[in-house]
């Protein structure tokens, strides 16, 4: 029993281990690994540099070396070096001086000469003693203590936490994913914050008027911390963005974080529902316009969707209006959030342009699977028509199109503005919109920063759908 | 049964594999569709009576629809009988052609296609060439009903008219001579002309006179580049030609009316004709400051393409570069570049451009410059992955083993082999920023107010909308007949130059 347990603690060591030195390879992990762990790579590093001098590493490097050195052997990869370099300019009839030349051939020989250095030295050390002398492997050595593992679990907790994260590529791909979205989003203030404070506008004259006076402009600017210098006020936006405090708008005196928060979720609201609706007309119409490719059916429904990409946002509402509201009376012309049938209109005209780009992803990208080597093998076999359509071709086909959905969810919560605009929705499209004219900076930094925040973790949501559903992709991830 | 079932096959390849048929099903269902749209229009619900003048119109396209539907029938007959069109089903096509005097230039183009036997790129080119000058002029011609005209009216019109026969000259030469394989060399003067009159920026004449400068270079040694490859391809698609065609349509009246256009018409206010409906004077109508929606709409294409072409010509050469060099030295530039785009990308470009309008302010510059920086991203990330394609071919590594320059490398053979997709991509995204920049008008953040653009007309006209709707539909079709002929052309140049149909 006792021997059992130490083989599978062993075990488990060799595998905590060879983690640890496939960590050391990558240079960004490397660092992390490194500074999570501090405390036991110091111990690590004392144990490293001691075992390395006690068993004479350096004594039996320098050995080596001299006696490579005295074979003459650099000699030999010099003038090997310098004869290959001529010849080679001499090919290109490159004229290069002879003391560059020189100094290329000295790099060219010295680099040969480690390699052959490192070569020796290693046939050497597994010749001796069965063992080389890495950072990992002194690790590894350690990790099979119990009481060192167990102490380093302790002062080394977090460096096992990315360890556990490493080593499970499912974690790993979404850990990398979630520090992208991370460092997304604060570039996306820092660079929504920059483009504001470099503008050429002034709003404290746009607020207070030509007429007011150099004092009043210093107090407003020093009221809305506009007086100090980027670096502090990049700061203090950063923090206001993360603790959901802005501060208040330059016009009108409101919290910028408690409009938003009342206008954001109708944005949201209207965008997704109209994300759904497109794309539960817009598949059926692309598989059938793929499964019948060059039909009646076909050319109209792509006519259709190619029409729906070109026409304009707000002329689509504007028509609909005046058909639907003014000439016949079955809408509201504007919307009001206690009537549903006032939502109608703004979800067809948002998702009009989803349901288009869908449409014809489905049919580009069902068409390609269709004529796959294994759509062919599934009617081979006998499989019914629908079968292998359903079963074998829109799974497969449906990959492109979730990035489609993806990409588009987020133009159209971006140009939601317009729309909002044409059907008077207090939304946070129109809100930034409103506020642009001054430029209301807080007010314009939290639209387009918390719109790009939601359309990021869009984004992740898709991109880890993507991996949970593509094999292709779940063993491209396991591999790296 | 299996005699019959080898026959419907055979039917249908006939069918398939003659472009009449298909063409002329479509010219037939397009024009119905517009003589339909022309009756309902020419009904005034609240007269309860017809509109004498586009009535007449309706009936025209009726009538020639009638025609279209006549040869349809006859092709699909002669087709099924003998497997090939007879001569007198052909010459129906010119009385098609008459249909051009009702500007139907789906059925117009048609007959053109019909009455030839033997098509080719050249032909093709030359037919819309000859159609897109005529309706330039028709359309600058509308200006004689109004009370004034530019200065050099007569002066633009005379030179419409010279190219107009310059071009119907080249077109039936090319219709006489094109079969043969090597042309007279006095063709050579002919193409010169052409191409002078692509000045006037019909670029199909230009396309023309190019195509048989190279053919009469060639002299039938070479078996064509790739550049005349894609373009017999692409006049082989209906669709994208007549989409090219709106688009250089605009582009010849706008470079044109400088001529034969009064700007005044459309900036002046005239208080004495405010909101007025359609008439002959005034085609489209006036708005509420009594300005010419029709001066004002030919005004606003200018602005519509400088904008359109230059927000996609800047994203593809700054995203391009980047993108090139991302992907050709990868690593850490490649970390180092994608990661700042990533940023980029992550805001929705409308956003952007609203945020960089509303801290530089709202004008034609900034708006162009606002549009460009959004697109840089997808086009660098399109060229990374093509450079990053074509970086492994077995030619770029001999261009390394001949010891060339990484610049040389990637300028000289990458750059030009990867940009195909690019193509494609700016084509059908040049739709996209010709809404944006109407959206962005609309909202007031795009081109200045006092600029007839598209967006504009349309933000004063939607104030009218319950009593004047014309003043907001007239700008719309504008952009949507632009952005889905731009749409038309992306998707055809997709097809023309998509290796894997090869």
């Amino acid at each position: 029993m006792i021997g059992h347990a130490t083989t599978t603690d062993n075990g488990m060591a060799e595998r905590i281990a060879s983690v640890y030195r496939k960590m050391l390879l990558h240079p960004t992990y490397r660092l992390l690994l490194l500074l999570a762990g501090a405390p036991v790579t110091a111990i690590v590093y004392i144990f490293y540099q001691y075992r390395r001098s006690a068993q004479g590493y350096r004594g039996v490097m320098d050995h080596e070396r001299s006696e490579l050195l005295q074979s003459g052997f650099r000699d030999r990869l010099l003038s090997e070096a310098r004869d290959q370099l001529r010849r080679k300019h001499r090919f290109f009839g490159n004229s290069v001086s002879e003391k560059h030349q020189e100094a290329e051939a000295a790099k060219i020989a010295d680099l040969k000469f480690d390699i052959r250095l490192k070569e020796r030295l290693e046939e050497r050390l597994s010749g001796e003693k069965g063992m080389q002398y890495s950072f990992g492997d002194t690790y590894q050595r350690l990790a099979q203590q119990p009481l060192f593992f167990a102490l380093s679990l302790i002062i080394g907790f977090p460096m096992y936490l990315i360890m556990a994260v490493y080593a499970n590529p499912y974690m790993k791909y979404i850990a990398e994913r979630l520090v992208m979205a991370i460092f997304v989003i604060f570039g996306v203030a820092f660079v929504v914050f920059t483009i504001l404070y470099i503008s050429p506008m002034n709003p404290a004259t746009n607020i207070l008027g030509e007429t007011a006076t150099a004092e009043q402009i210093a107090a407003f600017n020093h009221l809305y911390g506009l007086d100090q210098p980027y670096l502090n006020q990049l700061w203090n936006t950063i923090k206001g963005i993360l603790t959901f405090d802005l501060g208040k708008s330059f016009a009108g005196n409101e919290l910028v974080s408690n409009a938003i928060s009342n206008k954001f979720p109708v944005t949201l609201t209207l965008t997704v529902i109209s994300t759904l609706i497109a794309v539960l007309i817009a598949l059926p119409i692309g598989i059938i316009s793929a499964t019948r490719p060059n039909s009646f059916f076909d050319y109209t429904f792509m006519f259709i969707a190619l029409l729906g990409l070109s026409i304009p946002n707000f002329w689509q509402g504007l028509i609909f209006i005046l058909n639907f509201s003014i000439k016949l009376p079955w809408f509201p012309a504007t919307y009001n959030p206690a009537n549903w049938m006032s939502a109608i209109m703004p979800i067809v005209v948002l998702g009009t342009g989803l349901t288009a780009a869908v449409a014809r992803m489905t049919r580009s990208s069902t068409l390609e699977v269709i004529h796959e080597d294994y759509i062919t093998t599934a009617k081979a076999k006998g499989l019914a028509r629908r079968h292998v359509l359903w079963k074998h071709a829109v799974g497969n086909a449906l990959i492109p199109i979730i990035t489609v959905i993806g990409l588009q969810f987020g133009a159209m919560l971006g140009g939601a503005a317009v729309t909002e605009k044409v059907f008077n929705i207090s939304g946070i499209g129109s809100y930034i919109v409103d506020k642009q004219f001054i430029p209301d900076i807080p007010a314009i930094m939290g639209g387009v920063v918390y719109t790009a925040i939601t359309i990021s973790i869009v984004n992740v949501i898709v991109d880890l759908l993507y991996a949970f559903f593509d094999p292709r992709i779940r063993s491209k991830m396991k591999q790296y | 049964m299996t005699n019959s079932s080898i026959t419907k096959q055979e039917i249908r390849f006939r069918l398939k594999s003659s472009s009449e048929y298909g063409q002329s099903s479509f010219a037939g269902i397009v024009s119905l569709f517009l003589a339909i749209v022309f009756l309902l229009n020419s009904y005034s619900p609240a007269e309860g009576s017809f509109k004498p003048a586009v009535l007449t119109v309706s009936i025209v396209y009726f009538f020639f629809t009638l025609l279209q539907f006549a040869a349809w029938y006859l092709i699909r007959k002669n087709l099924m009988e003998t497997g090939e069109i007879k001569r007198s089903t052909r010459a129906l096509g010119y009385v098609l052609m008459l249909s051009l005097l009702s500007a139907n230039v789906f059925v117009a183009t048609t007959a053109f296609q019909l009455v030839k036997r033997k098509k080719s790129a050249s032909y093709t080119l030359a037919v819309y060439m000859l159609i897109t000058t005529l309706l330039v002029f028709a359309v600058s011609a509308l200006n004689v009903f109004k009370p004034y005209v530019a200065d050099n009216f007569l002066l633009g019109m005379f030179l419409l008219i010279l190219s107009a026969v310059i071009q119907l000259i080249g077109l039936l030469l090319v219709a006489k001579y094109d079969d043969r394989k090597v042309l007279p060399g006095w063709l050579g003067l002919i193409a010169f002309l052409l191409v002078l009159t692509s000045v006037s920026g019909n670029l199909f004449a230009l396309g023309l006179g190019l195509l048989i400068f190279s053919k009469l270079r060639d002299k039938d040694y070479t078996s064509g580049s790739k550049l005349g490859d894609v373009i017999e391809k692409l006049s082989r698609s209906s669709t994208s030609m007549l989409g090219l065609m709106f688009i250089l349509f605009l582009l010849t009246i706008s470079i044109t009316s400088y001529l034969t256009f009064d700007y005044n018409m459309a900036v002046e206010n005239n208080y004495s004709s405010i909101l007025q409906s359609p008439n002959l004077a005034q085609p489209l109508g006036t708005d509420n400051f009594g300005r010419d929606l029709f001066s004002r709409i030919v005004f606003g294409a200018r602005i519509s393409l400088i904008v359109g072409l230059l927000s996609t010509l800047i994203p593809v050469i700054i995203g391009g570069g980047l993108g090139a060099i991302s992907g050709y030295y990868g690593k850490q530039t490649d970390n180092v570049i994608m990661r700042a785009l990533d940023i980029l990308y992550a805001i929705p470009g409308f956003l952007l451009a609203i945020a960089i309008i509303a801290a530089f302010g709202a004008s034609t510059v900034n708006l162009i410059i606002a549009l460009s920086v959004g697109a840089i991203p997808t086009y660098a990330r399109t060229m990374r992955a093509n450079v990053m394609l074509v970086s492994t071919l077995e030619y770029v590594q001999a261009a390394r083993a001949f010891g060339s320059s990484d610049r040389i490398i990637l300028f000289k053979h990458i750059v030009p082999n990867s940009i195909a997709p690019m193509i494609v991509k700016s084509t059908l995204t040049i739709g996209t920023a010709v809404i944006s920049t109407s959206s962005l008008s609309y909202l007031g953040l795009g081109v200045e107010p006092h600029i007839p653009e598209w967006g504009n007309i349309l933000k004063l006209g939607s104030a009218y909308l319950e009593t004047h709707a014309f003043t907001a539909i007239y700008p719309g079709l504008a952009i949507i007949a632009l952005v889905l002929s731009f749409n038309f052309l992306g998707d055809g140049l997709r097809d023309a130059l998509d290796p894997k149909l090869d």
